[in-house]
């Protein structure tokens, strides 16, 4: 699932109805994800696994906070494989979370320009 | 509770943000680091306000959450600072590691808003009571220190000591009591300036006061010019007899080196010490509001008969002290003495000296001082 509504509604839960800081907290989320993607493709570049784990750890748990299912899953395999030493086909995987956040960060947007 | 000051320490900006947010909607006061360095800075750093938690990402660049828990763990300063460790599902060995090293606890990062309040506030009660308690021990030093200048040092002690309770209740012991006296301070304090009587009386306690202190003696009371001291209690001293006719050799020396000073002056002032060794209830003696460590035997009323029999310069010890001083002393036997509510007369003894010679004479520069 690109992106789990609950977890939306959760936010705006735990934030007591304050929409625009969960709009302020999706725009940091994309911004750390920019960051986070950058670290990804210099792991690749560099042919380098292990660098890949502390952007793939964060980028993980700010999916999960948002709802973005499917990328905290993405994020989490190549994570553990980096901690394990060997990651198959690191960019792939990196291609495909860069793919996998287009479609979070649309749904994200889409979901904001709804309301 | 009152709120806390909390120190969030995490590499990602949204989850720094998040969790500040929820943190001053429970009514706590937030504050970012973006790693342990930085984190580490702002704990040291001793002009700003004093975190109360830390709440600390694991996974970090420079300096991750094990680094940062260890440097905190090895700071004295910031030992006890609770430390809570935000951690993912799938990084318990971490924070079983992080609770090993002395993390107070630990909080999922899909923060729940009511665990993050419930556990925030147990660490800030615990921190509390540590502060408290550091507070309280900060206190009990200063009293101490401030009692011992207005009780016997060994008083002092007693009052914030373990058993001092029980002893304080009151207890019966053994004890020698020395009194000590002027002969003619009543005359001189009419024929002499009240500034020239207050400046002898101030030479003359500040030289026995440390005379009393030095020979270990606990200070019952002092009123103008007596003093009244014992031995063996609160502090045991199984040499309690030779200890007070040592003390009471030392005050007669020290006495005529003041004396002489004021006989120069034309004033003639003598000391008169007694000593007596008895059972005494020793302990909290007084009313609400003003209590003195006492003691209430016959051995002090017998001390203080001896000290109005002693002649000038005498040193008047029952037969008792004199034999439990078991020859530390040397003296001469000083007659039957009928003293004043005493039934039987009294052994005495007049006290020529310490059989090891002590103390030795005082230097003259000292006198002329």
């Amino acid at each position: 699932m690109t992106l789990d509504p609950a977890a939306m509604e959760r936010l705006l839960e735990i934030t007591g109805g304050d929409i625009e800081f969960v709009d302020e907290l999706v725009d940091t989320f994309i911004d750390d994800a920019t960051t986070q993607l950058d670290g990804l493709r210099a792991a690749v570049a560099d042919g380098d696994a292990a660098t890949a784990v502390r952007p793939a750890h964060s980028l993980k748990s700010n999916s999960v906070n948002v709802g973005a299912t499917t990328l905290a899953e993405l994020c989490r395999a190549l994570e553990a494989d980096g901690r394990a030493g060997t990651v198959p086909d690191l960019p792939g995987r990196v291609a495909a979370i860069d793919i996998e956040f287009a479609a979070v960060r649309e749904a994200l947007l889409a979901a904001r320009a709804s309301r | 509770m009152n709120g806390g000051r909390v120190l969030v320490v995490d590499d990602t900006p949204f989850n720094r943000r998040l969790l500040v947010r929820l943190l001053t909607s429970i009514g706590h006061a937030a504050e970012e680091a973006g790693d342990g360095r930085e984190a580490l800075a702002r704990l040291r750093d001793e002009s700003a306000e004093a975190i109360d938690i830390v709440l600390l990402d694991i996974v970090m660049p420079e300096m991750d959450g094990h680094e940062t828990l260890a440097a905190i763990k090895a700071d004295d300063r910031l030992r006890d600072l609770p430390v809570i460790v935000i951690s993912g599902v799938d990084e318990l060995d971490s924070v079983t590691r992080c609770i090993r090293m002395g993390a107070a606890d630990y909080l999922p990062k899909t923060v729940d808003p009511e665990i993050l309040r419930a556990r925030i506030e147990a660490s800030l009660a615990q921190k509390r009571m540590r502060d408290n308690e550091q507070a309280l021990l900060a206190t009990i030093d200063r009293q101490r220190s401030q009692l011992s200048r207005f009780l016997s040092p060994q008083v002092a002690a007693l009052v914030s000591s373990a058993d001092g309770e029980a002893l304080l209740a009151g207890h019966r012991r053994e004890i020698t009591a020395m009194f000590c006296d002027l002969r003619n301070f009543t005359g001189f304090s009419e024929s002499a300036e009240p500034e020239e009587v207050l400046g002898f009386l101030r030479a003359y306690h500040a030289a026995m006061g440390e005379l009393i202190v030095e020979h270990e003696a606990t200070l019952e009371h002092f009123a103008g010019d007596g003093f009244m001291t014992f031995f063996n209690d609160p502090v045991l001293q199984p040499d309690h007899a030779a200890r007070a006719i040592g003390l009471a050799v030392a005050m007669r020396q020290r006495f005529s080196s003041l004396s002489d000073d004021w006989r120069r002056r034309g004033h003639v002032l003598e000391i008169g010490i007694g000593i007596a060794t008895g059972y005494a209830t020793l302990g909290r003696i007084g009313f609400e509001g003003r209590y003195d460590y006492g003691a209430i035997g016959s051995a002090i009323i017998l001390a203080s008969r001896l000290s109005g029999e002693a002649a000038p310069g005498e040193i008047l010890v029952t037969q008792r002290t004199f034999a439990a001083a078991d020859e530390a002393a040397v003296g001469t036997p000083a007659g039957e003495r009928t003293l004043k509510g005493f039934v039987r007369p009294v052994s005495t003894y007049a006290i020529n000296g310490m059989a090891d010679g002590t103390p030795p004479a005082t230097p003259s520069e000292e006198v002329a001082r």
